[in-house]
């Protein structure tokens, strides 16, 4: 299927987005680190995935789990990527040292609800088709994935060391997030009832669709994939996220508690 | 200080003052003492099916009695032995290892604890109707609904777990803000033992799996007494359902047993072996993972089931990824054997013994992760013996280790080494003979469950090798009872700290006194005792660890969310039930759009909202000591949720008076559950109310004591939050 030329759509827009992305990038900051750059590269290359390959063009209102892994990349992948490749040092500096708790607890309330809240959202069964069919509803809907993606890994992965979340509120910030889309995930994929309707019995130009049903891939089926994407992955990626946690959590001393280099100079000869 | 001969004064020997102490330590040997005489109870009733099974066509016992025996079995193994010794070790140690006097809520540790003698009373009493539950420990639907069970067995299962169920909940929500609240000076969470940490991600683990099963077993009940048909597909209700929610639970049940072994483990194999323990981190990382996942594979049970493909796949694909963390875990236990100085003791060869067949069980299980393995091994004695290798050959065995080790801690006094290795002998050959030769009769089909086989080439000689096996595990039992008896009486006096131990625990009197420390050793390490022991060795010399920066929640707050998150899991299930049975579009009889009234909800829910606003109010005043506005608000509040009350009432009766009642219809059904466990809450909700008004009456809430009324206020928004998701889902029906 990757294949049929048709279903690649290099003609996208994303092509500009992602040329915009690049030059603002590049002029905002200099001196970036080489995993900062891969991370963007990357990123930038799961957003062309997105839209340009067969993914894109089965998203269209043929396949739901097609639209399901476009919106997980938009949401979860993408958004991971550029906040890894923000520059520390750089995006610090725009902000003074004070602890800001009032605008992390707003980071975190926004992330928390912007992440989870994006997902069911878009799923309520009207605005599913809705955003599906219109182009321009469509395009609000992928931004919204990206800039609730952004908020959502702020608080865990954000340049900024202030409006972190401690690696103990992280991990319960990401496993509560997990059973949120656990929830829908298990509706999508238990449910008799459809629920994105546009999605259902429908035929494309291509004839691809006529093929996949033909090979026992009906829209229910479709739909349960839909479900379970939504699903395990995320929750797979949060365990993920969940495990450098863990690790800067036993790893990481607190600045006050690092004893000075003088003691630390002292300890062999206590040793002896 | 207290010595070993302190157990025998008069003022602390007497009967009553057990059953009245909120001692964390009698509390956790009574929790022992119940779980060893429920191990004897259960270990007759697994004599009894292995002798029913010793040789084929065998009529010892009646298939009636066969099927109330492995019900009884597994449920008593489940609820009466693994949940309690491991809530017993957890409570007599844990506050030790953290320095603590005792639990953070000694009062609610002990009522956890009569749960249990409770809920066992109700389970077992059954006998005596002349039912006992005889539908599985699992309780399958249908099988388990009033056409297929219509005696009071079942219902004395379900009765006997809710209560079980209470208990173990306040008893795990009491670790954890022991654990969060409780720690002394200088134990920051990252040098807590092991067996703290993972005991407390186990207690984590209890508070959100109990409830999947409180919400199956509540559905039931009410399909039972009340005529509704939630299980029943006959009547349309959905018998996959049950499996799906038990298993929610059953699962991640596993771990709840598993935990405790892996915490007992990582503290015996160190110091046996004289090391620390390799890759602290991980160890304490990997259990949390667990417990993340073990939400997410209930579904392997249920391959046989027509699930579909997609699903069998990606629940297959979870299971594989939960083995990682646990068999990372096996290389950190042998890493630490590696290289260290190991002591052979009793306590060691259980944990290594726990190694081996852990990993044998473990195997197995990855085997069943691959749906076909599964389809082919499914209710076969391949099943048996896999969790039995897990449970018995993994956690049990543990369990063991565990009682030779910490049992000079507990009683003053040391097990005999000798009667231990008999013990040990015994139990590994018995236990190795009655499971091991069951992988074969699962591989030559025979079936678990059935009271008796055709003698079928080479199934009676397995079989009586394995009924031979059980009786070596009951005479190694026999020697442990034996063996503690004698010890109580003339065991060696075991000092402070007989093993070498680094954990706090030893840092005091063998048995600890009333509240545990005269004196606590400085804490700057993971192992405090170990420092204080060897100064020129201390670890904190050579390996930071984060410090304590002495935050510590309040308890009655930690308690509270841990119990709104429990309440919210029972909640969301509901929901689903309810979203499950009224998506579609085929319901005959009365609906959401038929039968209720909206904008008169919608009022209501207002008044309940606004009750938020007012405690809020309410709190405000208290924290600045205005008593008076304080008890206004607070009144106000009342009112208004009483109001609410009222408009349920008034809801109730119209739709009674149109003939809509519980066992109309599956609409009829999940609304009267959700919209009625909701109400009973407000009401338990509203009589709280009451007691913090009258203690705001009678001066004792000040705003000193604020934290009390905020933990309160948790429970209260919570009430009202859930409000917001039912009168979302079934009044303004947002799924459809």
């Amino acid at each position: 299927m990757m294949l049929i030329p048709e279903l690649w759509n290099w003609a996208s827009l994303v092509w500009l987005a992602i040329g915009i992305i690049l030059l603002v990038y590049f002029v905002t900051f200099k001196n970036v680190k080489p995993m900062q750059r891969f991370a963007l590269g990357l990123g930038l290359a799961f957003m062309a995935i997105a839209f340009v390959s067969p993914i894109g063009y089965l998203a269209k209102g043929y396949v739901f789990s097609a639209h399901m892994i476009q919106h997980l990349l938009m949401l979860l992948i993408v958004p991971l990527c550029f906040i890894l490749a923000l520059p520390k040092q750089r995006v610090s500096s725009w902000f003074s040292d004070t602890p800001k708790p009032r605008l992390a607890k707003t980071l975190v309330m926004a992330g928390w609800l912007g992440g989870v809240g994006a997902m069911w959202f878009w799923h309520v069964p009207t605005f599913c088709s809705v955003s599906t069919q219109n182009a321009s509803l469509g395009l609000l809907r992928d931004s919204s994935f990206l800039l609730a993606g952004l908020v959502f890994w702020w608080p865990i992965f954000g340049p900024l060391e202030s409006t972190r979340l401690s690696p103990p509120s992280g991990i319960i910030y990401l496993f509560s997030a997990c059973l949120g889309c656990t929830l829908l995930g298990i509706y999508i994929t238990f449910t008799n009832s459809t629920v994105c309707p546009i999605f259902a019995g429908s035929a494309d130009s291509l004839g691809v669709m006529s093929k996949l049903q033909a090979a026992g891939f009906t829209p229910m089926v479709d739909q349960n994939l839909g479900g379970l994407l939504m699903w395990v992955p995320p929750c797979s990626l949060y365990v993920g996220a969940i495990i450098s946690l863990l690790c800067r959590w036993y790893k990481v001393l607190d600045p006050e508690s690092v004893p000075s280099p003088v003691v630390g100079d002292h300890e062999p000869a206590h040793l002896v | 200080m207290l010595q070993p001969d302190d157990l025998v004064d008069p003022s602390r020997r007497n009967l009553f003052s057990w059953v009245c102490s909120v001692d964390h330590k009698r509390i956790g040997i009574m929790y022992m003492l119940l779980a060893v005489f429920f191990l004897l109870v259960g270990g007759v009733e697994a004599l009894l099916i292995r002798a029913q099974l010793a040789v084929p066509k065998n009529d010892l016992v009646s298939p009636q009695m066969f099927n109330q025996l492995f019900t009884l079995h597994g449920t008593t193994m489940v609820f009466l032995v693994g949940m309690p010794v491991f809530t017993g070790f957890s409570n007599f140690i844990v506050p030790l290892m953290i320095g603590a006097k005792d639990v953070a809520f000694p009062r609610l540790n002990a009522m956890s604890f009569w749960m249990l003698p409770f809920g066992a009373v109700l389970l077992y009493f059954s006998f005596f109707t002349g039912s006992a539950p005889d539908a599985g420990w699992f309780s399958y639907a249908p099988l388990s609904t009033k056409p297929f069970s219509s005696l009071p067995g079942v219902d004395y299962w379900i009765i006997g777990l809710a209560v079980m169920g209470i208990g173990s909940i306040s008893g795990a929500i009491n670790i954890v803000a022991t654990v969060m609240c409780c720690r002394a000076p200088g134990m920051s969470m990252q040098r807590v033992p092991l067996f703290v940490w993972i005991m407390f991600m186990q207690a984590i683990l209890i508070v959100i799996t109990i409830p999947p099963l409180n919400s199956a077993i509540s559905m039931l009940l009410i399909d039972r007494v009340l005529g509704a048909a939630f299980f029943e597909p006959a009547r349309g209700g959905s018998a996959l359902l049950w499996q799906h929610f038990f298993w929610m639970f059953g699962h991640p049940e596993v771990y709840v047993f598993a935990l405790p072994a892996f915490a007992i483990v990582s503290e015996v194999i160190p110091v046996f072996s004289r090391k620390p323990i390799y890759g602290y981190a991980f160890v304490a990382g990997s259990s949390t993972i667990i417990v993340l996942l073990s939400y997410t594979v209930w579904a392997h049970h249920m391959f046989a089931v027509g699930l579909g493909m997609g699903p069998n796949i990606f629940f297959a694909a979870a299971t594989l990824l939960i083995a990682l963390p646990t068999g990372v875990k096996i290389f950190n236990w042998t890493a630490t054997l590696w290289g260290g100085s190991i002591r052979f003791t009793t306590a060691m060869l259980f944990a290594i013994a726990f190694l081996i067949q852990f990993v044998v069980g473990g195997l197995t299980g990855i085997m069943f992760a691959t749906v076909p393995v599964d389809w082919q091994l499914t209710d076969t004695y391949f099943v048996v013996a896999h969790f039995h290798y897990v449970l018995v050959g993994g956690i049990v065995f543990s369990l063991f280790a565990a009682t030779y080790y910490w049992f000079p801690k507990i009683s003053g006094r040391m097990l005999s080494e000798r009667l231990g290795k008999l013990q040990f002998w015994l139990w590994l050959i018995g236990f190795n003979a009655t499971f091991g030769i069951q992988h074969l009769l699962g591989l030559m089909g025979m079936p678990r469950r059935v009271y008796t086989y055709d003698d079928n080439p080479g199934w009676a000689l397995c079989n009586g090798i394995s009924s031979a096996g059980a009786v070596f595990m009951a005479a190694g039992t026999l020697v442990l009872v034996w063996n503690i008896l004698k010890s109580i009486k003339s065991g060696a006096v075991a000092g402070d700290n007989p093993w070498e131990g680094f954990t706090l625990e030893w840092g005091t009197t063998s048995p600890p006194p009333l509240e545990n420390f005269e004196e606590l050793p400085e804490i700057k390490s993971r192992r405090p005792v170990w420092d204080a022991d060897h100064p020129d060795l201390a670890d904190w010399k050579t390996e930071k660890t984060p410090e304590d920066r002495g935050h510590r929640p309040a308890a009655a707050k930690v308690a509270a969310w841990s119990f709104v998150i429990s309440e919210a899991i029972f909640f969301i299930l509901l929901l689903v039930s309810y979203v499950v049975f009224n998506s579609g579009d085929e319901i005959e009889g009365p609906t959401a759009e038929t039968a209720l009234d909206v904008s008169r909800t919608g009022i209501f829910t207002f008044i309940l909202l606004s009750s938020s606003l007012t405690f809020w109010i309410a709190e405000r005043c208290l924290r600045k000591d205005k008593i008076g506005g304080f008890k206004l608000w607070l009144g106000l509040t009342i009112l208004l949720g009483c109001v609410f009350i009222g408009g349920q009432v008034w809801e109730y009766s119209g739709l009674f008076s149109n003939g809509i009642t519980v066992n109309r219809n599956l609409f009829a059904s999940t609304f009267f559950t959700v919209t009625g466990f909701h109400g009973l809450h407000v009401t338990g909700g509203i009589i709280v109310l009451g007691i913090m008004f009258m203690l705001g009456r009678l001066g004792y809430l000040t705003s000193k004591r604020t934290h009390v009324f905020a933990a309160v206020g948790v429970y209260w928004h919570f009430v009202d939050v859930v409000w917001i998701a039912v009168f979302s889902i079934i009044y303004l029906d947002v799924f459809k």
